[in-house]
């Protein structure tokens, strides 16, 4: 195990490397710039180019790149352009709403994905299948941002059960908090968890057909032992593939959830940061997704060599 | 070498095309298929089934349903019912030109990275950089770069659906080559190449059925977030994700607005998911 | 106050709530609800026949504070009133009225003003205001760094003489007939934190509220300024600024209670609150800036002012403003508000939806069919009105290709000159004097323009406008004539509607106002029970 980890480490690290030289290099394709967008709307030419200096935009890009690396390694993030604030305490900020929210919809994700497949995989009784069935599909067909404002609209609006939108700390309020987390996590984990339980299911019976599962009946093994302690592990390892990427798909969704519920986690900076230009917040945060990912997926191959002892540890 | 040293190969071209056929004709295959065709011949047929200019507009704004606009019109009085029509027909070309696209690429390489332990390693790398970046981000450096339209949106698509094709049949393979087949095969003597393409990749195909009614419907979702951000095809240019995401802003006040998009998003993804299913179900048989 | 509080019995709600509550639910609905806590913070207000005080009023805006254009005209500026306070502020006939200067005197020549200040006003950070900072507030607008739209203004000023701590005479290079749009517009921030201030770390003035906490893309927090200068003001005892992008969420909060006051909602969302009986609605009228197509006059085609003023003919502004604007604003073909001087219905009137008038004048100019591009902001809104013009183009023989853009890129061409033939956007500065826009809003400057207009008319009439040391006698008003009669004519900026600023407030709340620049004041600010 720790020669598999010495192994993906330094491919880890090259990733990281080179995500940091594409993010630099994209954010300067994109065209606009954070001096314009700094000056506002009705700046003279001498009021960007004085920005401009300020910022040292006007130095050459590879010493920018050098410089950026340099802040990096030196632990010092520095000041962001145009939200305001240092950037390490932006992201620090951000990272704990998002973290909340992504933990909230993975908790939620897999306390609704395990059931249904189980249920939908196990059930003899049709109506219960076509249920799951029904219900499964309707949350992929409808796109998040529509089930999003549906949410708020019965939720908040009609029922005045949840707020409508808006963050409370958790350290501060946690009964609150939670109550402002319950429908942003639940819009953003709806989507993966119908994913899920689809695979989960899939698998499942998958696994049912199998001739170990057939002898095992024939053994006297229960059902319910058969699913739980037979099937069901032998379903997990892709499960939990899909669940990796659907990490991605939260993290990646958070951007949209974010924005409907006003939550102000990552997803809100690095929107802002982009519709600002805001160079130093979007690289640092750019980077810092890929590094999140990056140890995800670390973990759930780890995951995976652990579960299905078929794959070699090499 | 002799033949019978090895198993008997579990798949052959032929069986699989009856198994798959005989998959549609369930009730799931043939649901999915008739909402699938249904939306699709729609879509297709669009400039003869409504005479309307999708773009035309009037003082009638936001209307219920009527003999003149069976769906209604959207904020600029436009008629909904040639818009959706219209709109089903982008969306299918746009999908149905960047998920093969997906596929391909992400097959291609994963078959690569069981070649050799490094190629898997850089394979791998890549599907984690691909997938660790933000959507809004690719889609906005392509949009910027490209400048709008349907080609940023087929990329960002394509782009999307890449890791996922890549790493289920890498998953799959994985399992398939450590099953007692693939040793015997690799043990009989059989080339790496051989046993991983006649062997292993048959075996392992069956996730990527799923994969692609998902990557199918996820590709309507992806054209609407880009439509959302305002990073879709030109408008006026009709797409099902575009007049989703301007009748959000009435679902409190004009929710017939929402309607007709919305039912046709769903029979789309419904139609490939039902599809999926039932092939997946034909082939476990 | 003893009054006996009665348990409410379980209301059909509290039972539906119960009903529905799911197991994760149930757990969360047994505390404290978020949903009551929110709207219970006006609960502490005292019940008495005075104005109540107490209270946190929370406002919701759709565009986050940026501190770099705190000395600037913004998307968001509500920050600005509520943490310092300006020289003088106008009344609704726009007459200076006292705020940090009690007293003024223009020199007969119009190139000076003699200022008296107020004597008992604190800094948040306990230090006095004394004439040094508004000397220190008017070199602040002038660095270029600030961005400040009346930059021009404030660069007149070019000495000053100080006679004592609270007695300041501006001496200008030329009459300005905006001054007091100058002081209307420029806060007074205290000179030892004014880096902090556009950093975003630290607010300090002499306002009502002093600035408490920021969360980027979430929320501003203040709480009341009890050295205040106006006795007993404020009344609330703290303001929350909450930021909510989507529009579909901004309306969601408002109706929940959650928020109290916005600035920024949709005009077709004001309709639907319309009925509401639980809502206030009031229309400014300096508008909410104007919306425009501007003409880069050195594209194809567009050189010819004739195709320019056939595009002006082609617009039905009648339906622009009803679908586009929800009916909130009006149609003009001025920049002016009709809070401006400027402002005259014959102006606003001058272009109306006339296809065959467009269509004529296209012929004239030797064009049949002509294809144009034309980029718009990316937003929802943007991307309809763009759509609506491009419709109505069309259907004179001007076909357009859309060219979404995100604003930062549209900043960016508009300020390097490299605008296509056509876009769309607003612009402000319209609302005071006529001159504040010539020489402070980019569209329309005389010098240099998005448009690449130049004409030596044009800035002939701008610059003897501005310096005036008068804005409201007859002659004044002749040369705002003159430069409405030169916009109309030359249509390198196609008005074609002020959009309404629409205030949308609870019932309970009461006082809020705006400024000229919509900078929000709460002195006097209260909620009710």
């Amino acid at each position: 195990m720790r020669t598999f980890l010495l192994k993906r480490l330094p491919s880890g690290l090259l990733v990281l490397a080179l995500a940091s030289f594409l993010v630099f290099l994209i954010l300067r394709l994109i065209p606009g710039d954070p001096a314009t967008s700094l000056a506002g709307p009705d700046a003279s030419p001498a009021a960007v180019e004085a920005i401009r200096a300020q910022l040292g935009l006007d130095q050459p890009l590879f010493g920018q790149y050098l410089g950026w690396l340099g802040r990096l390694l030196s632990g010092d993030l520095g000041p962001s352009y145009a939200i305001g604030g240092q950037v390490a305490d932006l992201i620090g900020n951000g990272l704990g709403a998002t973290a909340q929210l992504a933990l909230g919809a993975l908790l939620l994700v897999v306390l609704i994905a395990l059931p249904l497949a189980v249920a939908g995989a196990t059930t003899r009784s049709r109506p219960l299948a076509a249920v799951i069935q029904a219900v499964t599909t309707a949350v992929l067909a409808v796109p998040p941002f529509v089930t999003g404002v549906l949410l708020v609209l019965v939720l908040a609006v009609s029922l005045r059960l949840l707020p409508a939108g808006g963050h409370e700390s958790l350290l501060a309020a946690p009964d609150l908090a939670l109550q402002y987390l319950a429908m942003p996590a639940l819009c953003l984990a709806l989507p993966s968890a119908a994913v899920l339980a689809r695979y989960l299911k899939d698998g499942i019976e998958r696994a049912l057909a199998e001739d170990y599962v057939r002898t095992a009946t024939a053994l006297g093994v229960s059902r319910r032992r058969i699913v739980w302690r037979h099937a069901l592990p032998n379903a997990l390892p892709s499960a939990v593939t899909v669940l990796g990427l659907q990490i991605g798909h939260l993290i990646a969704g958070a951007v949209l959830v974010e924005r409907i519920f006003a939550w102000p986690g990552l997803g809100q900076l690095i929107e802002q940061g982009v519709a600002r230009r805001d160079y130093p917040v979007v690289q640092d945060l750019l980077l810092l997704v890929v590094a999140v990912y990056v140890a995800v997926q670390l973990l759930t191959d780890l995951a995976y060599a652990w579960l299905d002892p078929r794959i070699r540890w090499e | 070498m002799t033949s019978t040293t090895l198993p008997p190969e579990p798949r052959t071209d032929r069986t699989d095309r009856n198994r798959y056929l005989s998959a549609l004709r369930s009730w799931r295959g043939l649901t999915g298929l008739a909402l699938v065709g249904a939306a699709a011949l729609a879509g297709l047929l669009a400039p003869l089934l409504t005479g309307t200019d999708p773009n035309a507009q009037s003082a009638l704004a936001l209307a219920g349903p009527s003999a003149e606009h069976p769906f209604g019109t959207d904020d600029l009085g436009r008629d909904l019912f040639s818009r959706v029509l219209h709109g089903i027909g982008t969306d299918l070309a746009l999908i149905v030109t960047a998920v093969p696209v997906g596929a391909l690429l992400g097959c291609s390489a994963a078959l690569l990275a069981a070649t050799s332990r490094w190629a898997d390693l850089a394979v791998q790398r890549a599907f984690d950089l691909l997938l660790a970046f933000p959507g809004l981000i690719l889609a906005l450096a392509v949009t910027a770069v490209l400048g709008p339209g349907r080609w940023p949106v087929v990329i960002v698509i394509a782009l999307a659906e890449v890791p996922g094709f890549g790493r289920q049949l890498r998953a799959g393979i994985l399992v398939q080559r450590e099953r007692e087949y693939a040793l015997a095969a690799r043990v009989g003597g059989a080339s790496r190449a051989r046993v991983l393409l006649r062997h292993v990749v048959p075996n392992a195909v069956d996730p990527l059925i799923v994969q692609t009614a998902v990557a199918l419907s996820l590709g309507v979702f992806i054209e609407g977030a880009m439509s959302f951000l305002g990073l879709g095809v030109r408008p006026p240019e009709p797409t099902l994700g575009s007049i989703l995401s301007q009748s959000v802003a009435y679902l409190a006040t004009d929710p017939t607005f929402a309607a007709a998009p919305l039912a046709a998003t769903t029979a789309l993804v419904l139609g490939f998911t039902l599809i999926a299913e039932a092939l997946n179900r034909g082939i476990r048989r | 106050m003893t009054a006996l509080i009665r348990p409410p019995a379980p209301s059909r709600r509290a039972l539906l709530r119960a009903g529905l509550a799911g197991a994760g639910l149930l757990t969360l609905a047994a505390c404290r609800s978020a949903v009551d806590e929110v709207a219970n913070t006006s609960a502490t207000a005292e019940s008495s026949d005075t104005p109540r005080k107490g209270g946190v009023l929370s406002v919701a805006t759709g565009v986050d504070f940026t501190p770099s254009l705190l000395f600037a005209q913004s998307a968001n500026t509500l920050v600005q009133r509520l943490v310092f306070n300006t020289l003088t502020r106008y009344d609704d006939r726009l007459r200076p009225q006292p705020e940090l200067a009690t007293a003024w005197e223009v020199a007969p020549d119009g190139t000076g003003v003699t200022l008296k200040l107020r004597e008992d006003v604190l800094f948040h950070s306990g230090r006095r205001f004394t004439a040094d900072d508004v000397v220190f507030a008017v070199k602040n607008l002038q660095n270029p760094a600030r961005s400040a739209q009346l930059r021009s203004t404030a660069a007149a000023v070019t000495d000053f003489r100080k006679n004592g701590d609270f007695e300041l005479t501006l001496l200008f290079a030329h009459p300005v007939s905006n001054l007091f749009d100058l002081f209307e517009f420029m806060i007074v921030p205290d000179s030892d934190s004014v880096e902090d201030a556009v950093a975003g770390t630290r607010l300090i003035g002499t306002g009502p509220f002093t600035f408490t906490d920021r969360k980027p893309g979430s929320s501003l927090t203040f709480t009341r300024n009890d050295r205040y200068w106006n006795p007993g003001r404020p009344y609330l005892d703290g303001v929350e600024i909450r930021i909510v992008p989507q529009a579909e969420s901004l309306l969601s909060s408002l109706r929940t209670g959650q928020t109290h006051l916005s600035y920024n909602v949709r005009g077709k969302d004001v309709a639907t609150l319309r009925s509401d009986p639980q809502f206030r609605i009031k229309q400014y009228d300096t508008g909410a800036g104007a919306y425009y197509i501007g003409v880069n006059v050195t594209a194809e085609h567009v050189g010819d002012k004739r195709v320019r003023q056939a595009i002006a003919w082609a617009v039905d502004r009648e339906r622009f403003v009803q679908q586009a604007l929800g009916g909130y604003g009006s149609v003009s073909s001025v920049p002016w508000p009709k809070s401006s001087p400027a402002f005259t219905e014959a102006g606003a009137g001058h272009y109306r939806h006339d296809p065959e008038k467009a269509r004529a004048l296209l012929k004239e100019a030797g064009l049949d069919r002509i294809t144009l591009p034309f980029a718009h902001s990316n937003d929802p809104g943007a991307t309809a009105t763009a759509q609506i013009l491009q419709y109505d183009l069309q259907q004179v023989g001007i076909d357009t290709v859309l060219q979404p853009t995100d604003s930062p890129t549209m900043q960016k061409q508009l300020i390097s000159q490299s605008m296509p033939a056509l876009w769309t956007l607003s612009h402000g500065f319209a609302q005071l004097h006529p001159a504040t826009l010539a020489v402070s809003a980019y569209p329309f400057n005389e010098a240099r323009n998005s448009s690449h207009f130049t004409s030596p008319a044009y800035t002939d009439v701008v610059q003897r406008a501005w310096n005036r040391g008068d804005s409201d006698s007859p002659e004044a008003k002749a040369l705002y004539q003159q430069i409405t009669d030169v916009l109309l004519d030359e249509e390198f900026v196609i008005d074609l509607a002020i959009a309404g600023l629409v205030e949308v407030a609870g019932r309970k709340v009461q006082g809020a106002t705006l400024n000229k620049f919509g900078y929000l004041n709460l002195d006097d600010a209260r909620l009710t029970a």
